[in-house]
Parts: structure tokens; sequence; C-alpha cells
């Protein structure tokens, strides 16, 4: 049965959407963005900030957008010079206490309340100098979270989510008029492992991260889609980026799988894509030492290998690699005896209460299903088992693995194993901030990431290091980019069948 | 930037708290649950009983409560501070409240709650003398505006008090 | 009035006539003056009966807000598929009203009884009477009584209890009333839902102020033709008010008049006029939330709905705040404004943070610090919190402002122009 559909009037726009929809979020349909603080698409709606006051034909007094359901004929004014007055009135009094503290806070260039004064505040202040402006320490909230009461403009958001998202009200109102701020018991902390969403639902610099305390300035930032790597969910992510270096992550909106939020596990996993201690260039071994070489040299001695080898090939690779590697890795070794395997580190399950399906999971690793749809096997002893006696084994960023074999190993990876003189040929390979890929999650998704920095050295994607690889074998054609290699796997992998990159 | 923390966690019942909830205060409190579909709806009630037992709230009787009820301490807290009727320090042994807006304002309120600061010897409002024995404090209407200036002396509702007879009220409670 | 005075001639006593005859407390003693009888009579009848009889009295909510009792009663569902509540709001903070509290302390079981038969319109089994937490007598006779009454078993299936409220103003709007009871922070709720439809613990409720709820036995008693009959002006205000008049009057105290009564009659006559030497300068009609008026305002007012506001206020909760020319009007209008700023929830921007500012600018023309443009800022400000918050508290606190401003405008500048000496200290 479809959904009744309303139609409505809003700055003149017609809009039409399902019956029960916000004045709020049918406004945007109109591309009119109503200025909020309190209302938030993935909270219960609260109606406490009083920003998003809008005029409504017929209706005596102001209302506000976030909690009026549309109606049919209805007629919304945003801009009448009524609406506008009264949105300048609750700026001119969030503004009143709150300290100007732009030049030393975190939010500014993000902050919504810079934005939306900006846009409709008053220029000046009348609170007159005489007054003494709210005070309260800063609080050390828990693991991350750090809270300026002065900023605070008591939306409320934290409140909400940590009540009604994550289920565990750690966090209160106290007091009562204008001696409220957001309190949180002596015996408590705000430790729960998705609590780190506080500071990004903070409209204003009053919850901030301490991982990213006077980190960077938000203008700073080039920021790109990924998806995070800590666990099979498939969280869509923000990598945000200065000067080359991921220095914060941040959730990306996406209804289907994580709705608006991330993991703290997932926020703080995102160091490991700075380090330094990369493998620059590829490595050959002579004289039972590894040479620096370049990719002709590297890729040749590999084909060399491959040429030589008849009989068993054992890849052990990581599910963090993307699906276009570990699928252009399974090619290189067609008409071999092959055997592909992964493992997955494991840890304690943390679910998001009030969203279904949405968990850190137990596996931590983001494309374990994708190894599994491309064929590669989770019985990692027999295919250590398999490799003693392999002719090629391949190793795909596992740098802590000991593998014992007969035959000759390639190492693929970003870092150098401390084992690495026990292979032929070593390879660098950019990270997850450093190509574009795809991971497929838990549930069969397949979802796209981007390159958020160069990757160092000589380092190149891992399905470009395997089509070149595959090229100079004569084992393969040459591809051109990360979209060519998921439409190459797309035609032939069961569950990835007739996908395209978006 | 100075930064206030917040102590760890101590687990409930490593020092030597007294619980409210036992026995038969348990069991009043069991029938007054009856009256409501929610645990949560006893809250205020199992707060007064808190309040009648101690004198006053602490963190450790809000985290108690919490328990009792399935609560958060922090939700409770919140609740607490929501109430200006729940003591969240001890107050001298005499808790006294002079309403002092409007309409009793123009009956000469003020010089009341000034004469019980002089009289007990409180000297401001909202500190306990130094005999341990007053606070006195300011309230909003506590509705009884015909008959100005209300007091509340603990449980006891007094009309009609002027300064002149605040002397002899005072000498009263011992 | 009955207490501690005898009633004024020119009183109509109804809801107040056993003020001060400690009898009629006890359960025996109100039976012995009729009491119960009709809710033993209500019991048999339907309830839409019953709401029909109260429709056509046009009783109105006594707390404040005057909307017709009978039509909110009729919001409830008719037919019954979850549990209904009715919540007596017992929480009487409106400064200047001091009614309610003298219906509990002396006529206790007519609260009862009307809250019962109310509860049997509205098809509710459970009655939660909220009284707050200053109101340590009342709590005390009306604990004694409903266990009287209980024991007697006059209520039939219908659960009575009392809860406690524990220091705010603000959870006499209704709806923080019901999320203090279900034992949270006293917020008031953005409405829709209505409470009818969803009000306290998600189920259909009802609330009703003391005074409503006490006329109901009469009403059923005498003849909603008789209560609609009690009025002296407008016919869309029946039956008696119990004015609580206080300030600065000779006897001040809760007077019982019909609709309609003349408030220069109650000030001047009923209350034996004004302190020796002093005329009446300012009045407030209907508690701190409604519009001050002057003199003149005054002395033409009638007392029921429509008669007030034609002068510019309303009629409110129908507690009569007299000033006389010794008040300083702009230290109460401050005085008031630190009120709604102790109160305010905290949830609404324009309430938080407005009436705290509202409160300062006034403290500083008190200090002889204010300056002309700080009247159009009390203005503009009074403007931003009125018609755009989930309750009216921010409203409330901008009508004494507003209305002060506008009708004693010599004093505020007289504070401003160094004419009248500071009485606060900066």
């Amino acid at each position: 049965m479809a959904d009744e559909l309303i139609n409505l009037t809003i700055d003149g726009a017609p809009v039409s959407v399902p019956k029960g929809t916000l004045v709020i979020e049918a406004a945007k349909q109109a591309g009119v963005l109503v200025p909020h603080y309190c209302y938030h698409p993935g909270l219960p709606v609260a109606g406490v900030c009083r920003m998003c006051l809008v005029e409504i034909e017929k209706a005596p007094k102001l209302q506000i957008a976030c909690a009026t359901q549309v109606a049919e004929g209805m007629v919304v004014r945003t801009q009448s010079p009524q609406a506008k007055q009264g949105r300048m009135g609750v700026l001119e009094l969030l503004l009143i206490n709150h300290p100007l503290d732009c030049p030393i806070c975190d939010q500014a260039g993000e902050c919504e309340l810079q934005d939306f004064t900006f846009q409709e505040g008053r220029p000046a202040t009348r609170y007159s100098p005489d007054y003494a402006k709210r005070f309260n320490p800063v609080e050390d909230f828990g693991p991350d979270v750090l809270y300026v009461p002065n900023r605070c403009i008591l939306c409320t958001r934290c409140v909400r989510f940590m009540e009604d998202v994550a289920k565990e009200p750690v966090l209160n109102v106290s007091e009562r008029g204008d001696r409220a701020f957001i309190g949180i018991h002596p015996e408590a902390r705000l430790d729960h492992p998705w609590a780190g969403n506080v500071v990004d639902l903070c409209p204003v610099g009053s919850l901030l991260s301490k991982d990213f305390l006077h980190k960077a300035r938000a203008w700073e930032l080039d920021k790109t889609a990924s998806i995070c790597t800590g666990c099979s969910q498939g969280c869509n992510v923000t990598l945000d980026t200065r000067d080359n270096i991921v220095v914060r992550v941040r959730p990306r909106p996406n209804l289907d799988v994580n709705r608006y939020f991330i993991c703290d596990h997932g926020r703080m996993n995102y160091r490991w894509m700075n380090r330094g201690d990369r493998i620059e260039a590829p490595l050959v071994q002579r004289d039972g030492e590894l040479h620096a070489a370049d990719w002709d040299e590297a890729c040749e001695r590999v084909a060399t290998l491959l040429r030589g080898a008849g009989g068993r090939a054992v890849a052990l690779v990581s599910p963090k690699a993307s699906t276009e590697a570990l699928f252009l890795a399974r090619e290189l070794f067609t008409g071999l005896d092959w055997t592909g395997a992964f493992q997955v580190v494991m840890g304690e399950e943390a679910p998001l209460a009030g969203v279904p399906n949405l968990a850190l999971r137990a596996e931590r690793a983001p494309n374990a299903k994708g190894a599994e749809l491309l064929g590669y096997t989770r019985d990692y002893a027999a295919a250590l088992a398999a490799a003693e006696s392999a002719a090629i084994v391949l190793v795909l960023d596992e740098p802590d693995l000991v593998v014992r074999t007969a035959g000759t190993i390639i190492y693929v990876g970003t870092v150098l194993p401390d084992r690495a003189r026990a292979a032929t040929v070593v390879l660098p390979i950019a990270n997850v901030a450093e190509e574009d890929g795809t991971f497929v999650n838990r549930d069969g998704r397949a979802q796209r990431y981007f390159q958020a920095k160069p990757a160092p050295g000589m380092a190149r994607p891992a399905w470009w290091v395997f089509s070149e690889l595959a090229a100079a074998a004569g084992r393969g054609e040459r591809i051109g980019s990360a979209d060519e290699a998921f439409e190459r796997l797309s035609a032939s992998v069961d569950g990835l069948r007739g996908l395209v990159p978006a | 930037m100075s930064v206030t923390a917040h102590p760890s966690s101590t687990p409930a019942g490593t020092d030597a708290y007294d619980p409210v909830f036992s026995g038969a205060v348990l069991e009043q409190l069991g029938e007054i649950l009856a009256r409501y579909p929610t645990k949560q709806a006893g809250l205020l009630p199992a707060l007064w009983i808190v309040q009648r037992a101690r004198g006053w709230i602490s963190d450790r009787n809000m985290a108690e409560v919490a328990e009792v009820l399935g609560l958060t301490p922090a939700y409770v807290k919140g609740v607490v501070t929501f109430y200006t009727m729940y003591h969240q320090h001890p107050v001298g042994k005499h808790f006294v409240q002079v309403c002092t807006t409007s309409p009793c304002n123009i009956c000469g309120a003020e010089a009341v709650a000034k004469a019980f600061l002089e009289t007990t010897g409180a000297k401001e409002l909202g500190a306990t003398s130094p005999d341990g024995k007053w606070t006195v404090i300011e309230v909003e209407c506590l509705g009884a505006c015909g008959f100005a200036t209300p007091v509340l002396v603990d449980d006891d509702f007094i009309e009609s008090v002027t300064p002149d007879k605040v002397p002899e009220l005072v000498r009263k409670y011992k | 009035m009955g207490y501690p005075h005898k009633p004024h001639p020119r009183e109509t006593v109804v809801l107040s006539k056993y003020f001060g005859d400690a009898d009629a407390r006890t359960y025996k003693g109100w039976v012995k003056r009729g009491g119960y009888e009709m809710l033993a009579q209500a019991l048999t009848m339907e309830p839409a009966k019953v709401i029909d009889i109260v429709k056509e009295s046009g009783l109105r909510g006594r707390g404040g807000a005057g909307f017709p009792t009978g039509l909110k009663w009729s919001f409830m569902p008719k037919e019954k598929k979850k549990p209904h509540y009715l919540c007596v709001n017992a929480d009487e903070s409106e400064p200047g009203t001091f009614k309610d509290r003298e219906i509990m302390r002396w006529t206790p079981h007519a609260l009862l009884e009307g809250s019962a038969i109310a509860a049997h319109a509205i098809q509710a089994e459970v009655v939660y009477i909220y009284i707050r937490g200053e109101f340590t007598e009342p709590w005390t006779y009306m604990e004694r009584a409903l266990a009287e009454a209980s024991a007697a078993k006059v209520f039939g299936a219908i659960k009575i209890y009392l809860h406690r409220g524990a220091g705010a103003y603000i959870c006499g709007e209704e709806t923080a009333l019901m999320n203090s009871i279900e034992g949270k922070r006293g917020n008031p709720r953005i409405k829709p839902p209505f409470p009818a439809a969803a009000g306290v613990f998600g189920m259909p409720t009802t609330i009703n102020n003391v005074e409503t709820l006490a006329a109901i036995p009469p009403i059923l008693k005498q003849g909603a033709a008789w209560y609609k009959g009690l009025s002296l002006s407008s016919p869309k205000s029946s039956g008696t008010k119990l004015f609580s008049v206080c300030g600065h009057v000779q006897k001040p105290g809760n007077y019982e008049v019909t609709m309609g009564f003349p408030l220069k009659d109650l000030v001047y006559e009923l209350c034996g006029g004004m302190r020796s030497g002093r005329t009446l300068k300012a009045c407030i009609p209907g508690g701190s939330s409604v519009p001050i008026l002057n003199r003149e305002e005054t002395e033409s007012c009638l007392l029921d709905y429509e008669g007030v506001v034609e002068r510019g206020s309303m009629l409110g909760s129908g507690g009569v705040i007299v000033f006389d020319d010794s008040a300083d009007m702009v230290y109460q209008i401050m005085r008031l404004a630190r009120f709604y700023a102790h109160e305010s929830c905290a949830q609404c921007t324009q309430c938080r943070e407005g009436t705290a500012w509202t409160t300062k600018i006034l403290e500083r023309i008190l200090a002889g610090q204010g300056k002309m443009a700080d009247l159009d800022l009390l203005l503009d400000l009074s403007e931003n919190m009125t018609g755009k918050t989930i309750c009216v508290l921010s409203d409330s606190c901008a009508a004494p402002v507003v209305s002060g401003i506008k009708r004693f405008k010599n004093e505020f500048e007289d504070y401003i122009a160094g004419r009248r000496k500071p009485v606060m200290v900066a």
C-alpha cells in the first residue's frame, strides 16, 4: 500500500511528501534548510531550541517546523518577516551567555551557531557588558569527551542520544532555568562504546573530542568518503585529512547501514593510516638480501616465479584488503591448484541498542564477506598446512604471520614484516585511505571508499599491483582503474553480479 | 583550560553505605509503587522517603534510588536537581522557607526573611547557622498570599508572620 | 468567605460554605451536610449524561485557562480501549492565588467527591491528586479525608491517590504535571499529542483544577440551569468563583462571588478597601501571569472571562493582587520576573535566557544604571518571549513587563532619569 502523499507549498515551491512527514523534512525537498539545533532525524523530536520557527498560513502563532506534520494545502513561509524575527530572537538569546570563544573553539568553521548567526542573527549584541556571562568549569565526562558548559545551548541532543539511541541514560539536564547544564552522575563516566557520537551531534563546541582537541581547524580539512575498517558492519565514514594526514574520522549518514553514527572503536581507528614505517619501494631478493627495485624489475621477478611454477599456490590474505585486490589476487593464480584463506581478529560485540542491526561487530575486519564471496576460506589452519608444500605463497598485508614453506613467498603489504627476509619479493601497497576500493559488509552490501591522501613512496593500490603482475606474467590484461576492476569482478562473482560503481 | 575530572567510579558497596530502602521502608515503597503502572513514577515519592530519613539526598542515595527503581544514577540526579525542595546538601536542623514573591513582598516579606536571618544567626540566605540549628531561604509563592507572610518551618506552615513574631517563633523550635 | 471571616452578604457561598467549619472536614460531618449523595447518584448514571450536565452548566476551568470543563471531558475516548486517568491539579503556585489550598484544608471531601464524579464521567479508574510539596497542611487533611472516605467505600472501583510535588511552579502546567507524576523532570510537553489522546503514561488523561472539581457536586445537586444562572453579566461565564484577594487591602482572603461581579466592589466593599490614607494604584486580577491593570481599569472591570479581557487583562486563576500608591511597581515587576526566571524549566531558549535577562535589566534599572533604550529592549524581549514557546511561562513573564511599562512608564523613567534613588546595588 503506497504512502498517502500530501501536497503543500513551502516558500512558494510545491512539495509532495508522504503523510506524517515533518515540515522541516518536507522543506528539504523544496531546497530549504530551516535553521535548527535540537532537531535531528536520528533522535526523537524535542522541540526545545525554538530555532526552527516558521510561519504557517492560518496558524495564529509561529510554529516549530520540527514538530509540525504536513497537511494538505498547507502554506509555509520560512522567510516571512515574522518568522525571521522569531529566529533572530532565539539567536540573540542563545548568544547572551555564549562566550566569544570562536578563536579557541574547535567547532569554529563547522559550528551551526556561527552559521545561523551569520545568516540570520543580530549584527551586535544588546546584552550589556555589565552583566557577567554564565560560567561553569570544563568537565571531563569520560574516555574521549570533554564538556564545556559555557558554550552549551541546551539543545539536549546528547541527552536524547544516550537515552533513546544508546539506551543508557548517563547524561542528564541538571538544575533549572538559566542555571541548567548537562550533567553526569559522579559515579558514572561516558564510556559507552557509542558515546563519541555526542560530539558529532553537538551543534556547537560544547562537547569536544579529546582526541581531536586543538588538532586542526575545520576549514583546513579535506573530507573524503570512506568506509570504516574497524569491523564488518561497514559504517560509512568521512576521513578528515589535513596536509595529507588523517586527523579525524566521522560518521557519514547511511540510513541502511549505520544511520548517523559510528562506534568509538571505529572513530579512534585511524592512526595506523598515518604510519610512517611503510614499505616505500618494491624489494627483491638478491644474494640473500632484499634490495630496493623498481616496479618493472619486481613484476618481472614475480612473472618468472609464476611462469616456472606448477602445482599449488596458497594465498593468505588480510580481510582488510579491497574486493578488487582480492579478486585480482585470485585471478593471478588461475590454472594453479589454488587455496585462498583469511583469518579475522575477533572482539566483543557492542550493539547500538536503539538502532536495529547496528553494532560494533565481533569480526574486526571490513571485508571478510568480500573475501568469502571470492572463494577465500576461513579454514586458516588447512591453508597454512597447504602452504608448507606449496610452490608459491602469497601473503597479502599480514605482517605478523609466520609461514613455513618450501616454496617462494611473495609479500604484498603496507608495513614491512619482521620476517621479511623470508620473502622473495616484497611489494608496497596503499592502505584504505590511499586508494579507491570496495568492501563487502556482513550483510553482503558492497560499499565504495575513496582515496583521501597519496600513498607513500612507490606504494600502489593492491588491485594495481595484481593487475601489473598478471600482465607481466601474461596471465591477464592491464586494468586501468579500481572501477574497471570492480566491473570485471561483478560480472563473474555471485553476490556482486550486476553491481556498478556509483 | 582547567578541567574538573570525575573520580573513577567506585563500585557500589565498597564503602560502608547504609541503604535507606530495606525492611519496612522497602515495603512502604512497594505499596507506593503499586499505585503506578511504572516503577519510574515512584521516583518523587522515593526521594521524599530518602529526604525524610536522612535529611538530604546525597549522590550515593541517588545511586541507591536508581538501583531500586531500575533507573540510572544520572537520571535520578537530573530529577533531583530540578525540584527545589530536595536538598542536595545537609541543612540545619530547622529549615525555614520565607515567601518573598510580589504579593507577600508588598506586605513586608523581605523584612520577615531578614528577621529570621538575624534571630537565628544564619546571617546569609542558604547558609546554616554556626550552631547548625537553622538554615533560612527565600522561596517563591507558597500559595497563601492572603495570609502574608507565610513561612514554612520544616513541615509546619505558619501564616501571617511579621518581623515582631519571629523571635517567639524561633524560640519555639529547639 | 468563611475563614477567617464570616461571608459577606454580597458573596454567593457555594464552594466556601463550610470554610472554617472543622466538622465538615470529617467524613461523617460531610455526609451529614449532604456529602457523597451526588457521587452515589452519578455512579448510577451514564458517563455521557454526567458530561452533558457539566457542559450545560457552562463550568470553565478555574485553574487559569478557563477552558469549558464539559467540553474537555468530552475529548476523552467514548469507547474505552485503554486505562483512563484523571489528574487533579493541586499544584497551586500562581502568585496571588490561594483558593485551592482552602478547599483542601476545609472541604477535602468536596474535592474527593468532585474528583470521583469526574473520574466516572471520563471512565477513569485511577485519580492522581498532585499536591505541591509545600502544602503540608492541605496534604494532611486530604490524606485523612481520603482514608476515611475510602474506608467507607464511597468511590466504588475508582482509586484515588495523592502524589506529592517537590517545588516547581511549572508542574502546574498540565503536561508538566503529567511528566512529574511519571517520575521525570517537570518539563511541559509539545502538543499534539493532547492529554485526552496520550497523557500520563501515554494513556487518555484529563487534568482539572481543584476549584473546578469542587464545583461538580453542587452542579449535579442543584442542576446545570442553576449554575448557569449564577452570572451577573456574560452568558459565557457562569457560576461562582473564589477570588483570592491579597496585597494592600484591609481584609485579604478568599471571596466567593458570581461571575460578572464588579472588581471595584470586591476590593472596596468586601475587602474593606485600601489601608488608611492609601489609594489604589494597580491591580493584577488573575494571578501574576496576566497583565496589570491601572486604577481606572480596575474600578471599571467586571469579573468574568470576557469582562477582564475587555479591560486588557485576563481572569486567569482569579488571584487578585492589589497594589496601593506605596508600591514600587518597578521593583515588584522585577520581583515577578525573578520568580519566572527561577521557575523556568530550561527547555525553550526564549524562556530560559529571556526571563533571566529581563530580570537583569530590571535590576539594573533599580540600581540606577538603566537607560531609556532598556525599555525598548524589554518590550522587544517580551515580544520574542510571547507565543513562541512550548508553554506560556515565557509569555507570563512578559505580561507584567509589557503592561507595567505601558501603564507605569513614569515609574521606570524616574529610576532611569535619577529622579528616584536606586533601591538595589548593581
